[in-house]
């Protein structure tokens, strides 16, 4: 059981690490042994995945707004002069 | 089949604003997506003879835009070199003597599937991501908001996956201090 035990200080890395690759088994193991004891990791947790929701809808949002962008009129026209020059 | 054929004098008014976006959308940065569609168009000219009318016009021209975008991606990848001893990144995450976070995370009181409906929040965060060091900005929205996965980015950038763990973590604390500090508190 001792091998499973881990700080806070331990555990917050790992939480962080979780959204980005599969843990190890034992690092999984830990994980879920401290959640059972401790809310404030609990918390950490879950504020994480609230922040990676919000940032997502960030950017879907800005998404959408490029999608009615253009490229500026000016810009346009110096190249369609330069292909009319050259072709 | 008909051969597809080129007509360079109607690229600007078909293409121009179409591959604009496409490139805005990937470089994040217009000046950029300016110099790619022109660049794009340049090529394209200088190689029209190579264009074998198997494709469409569009498609052609979207396959060089393509490999202008790869191209401007390898060149600025020399400026996401991460030094993980330096003093630049994020704050470390400090603990107390129980071995806790200090500051303890705060109660937000908001379930996560609503929050990404929260215009207030969605703001406060801009805001929070503005003012990370812009490696961990860009390694950060590479992973959650343009969703690529840890290996995407460690190929492309050429760094370890344990130093991108490190980076993102560093990079979700401060954001995660910068939202209880500037939209928990104005509550």
């Amino acid at each position: 059981m001792k091998a499973l035990k881990m700080t806070c200080e331990d555990v917050y890395p790992l939480i962080s690490e979780s959204r980005d690759h599969a843990l190890p088994f034992l690092s999984r193991m830990r994980l879920k042994m401290h959640f059972a004891l401790c809310g404030l990791c609990q918390i950490y947790q879950k504020q994480l995945e609230t922040l990676c929701k919000v940032a997502r809808a960030l950017g879907k949002d800005e998404a959408k707004a490029l999608e009615e962008t253009s490229m500026s009129p000016e810009v346009k026209e110096k190249i369609r002069q330069w292909i009319i020059k050259k072709t | 089949m008909s051969k597809e054929i080129l007509d360079p004098q109607k690229w600007v008014e078909l293409y121009a604003d179409m591959m604009y976006r496409f490139a805005l959308v990937r470089v994040k940065d217009p000046e950029a997506a300016d110099e790619l569609v022109q660049a794009t168009f340049f090529a394209a000219l200088k190689s029209q003879h190579t264009f074998a009318g198997k494709s469409s016009e569009k498609t052609w021209l979207f396959g060089i835009l393509k490999h202008k975008i790869m191209d401007h991606f390898r060149s600025s990848k020399k400026h996401i070199s991460i030094d993980l001893t330096s003093n630049e990144g994020p704050d470390r995450i400090k603990f107390d003597s129980s071995g806790h976070m200090s500051p303890k995370p705060g109660n937000w009181n908001i379930d996560p599937e609503k929050a990404a409906e929260n215009n207030e929040l969605a703001q406060v965060l801009a805001e929070c991501l503005k003012a990370l060091p812009k490696k961990y900005h860009k390694l950060f929205i590479l992973r959650e908001i343009d969703g690529l996965s840890s290996d995407e980015i460690c190929k492309e950038f050429n760094i370890k996956p344990t130093n991108l763990w490190v980076i993102l973590h560093r990079a979700r604390n401060q954001l995660k201090l910068c939202l209880e500090t500037n939209w928990l508190n104005t509550k």
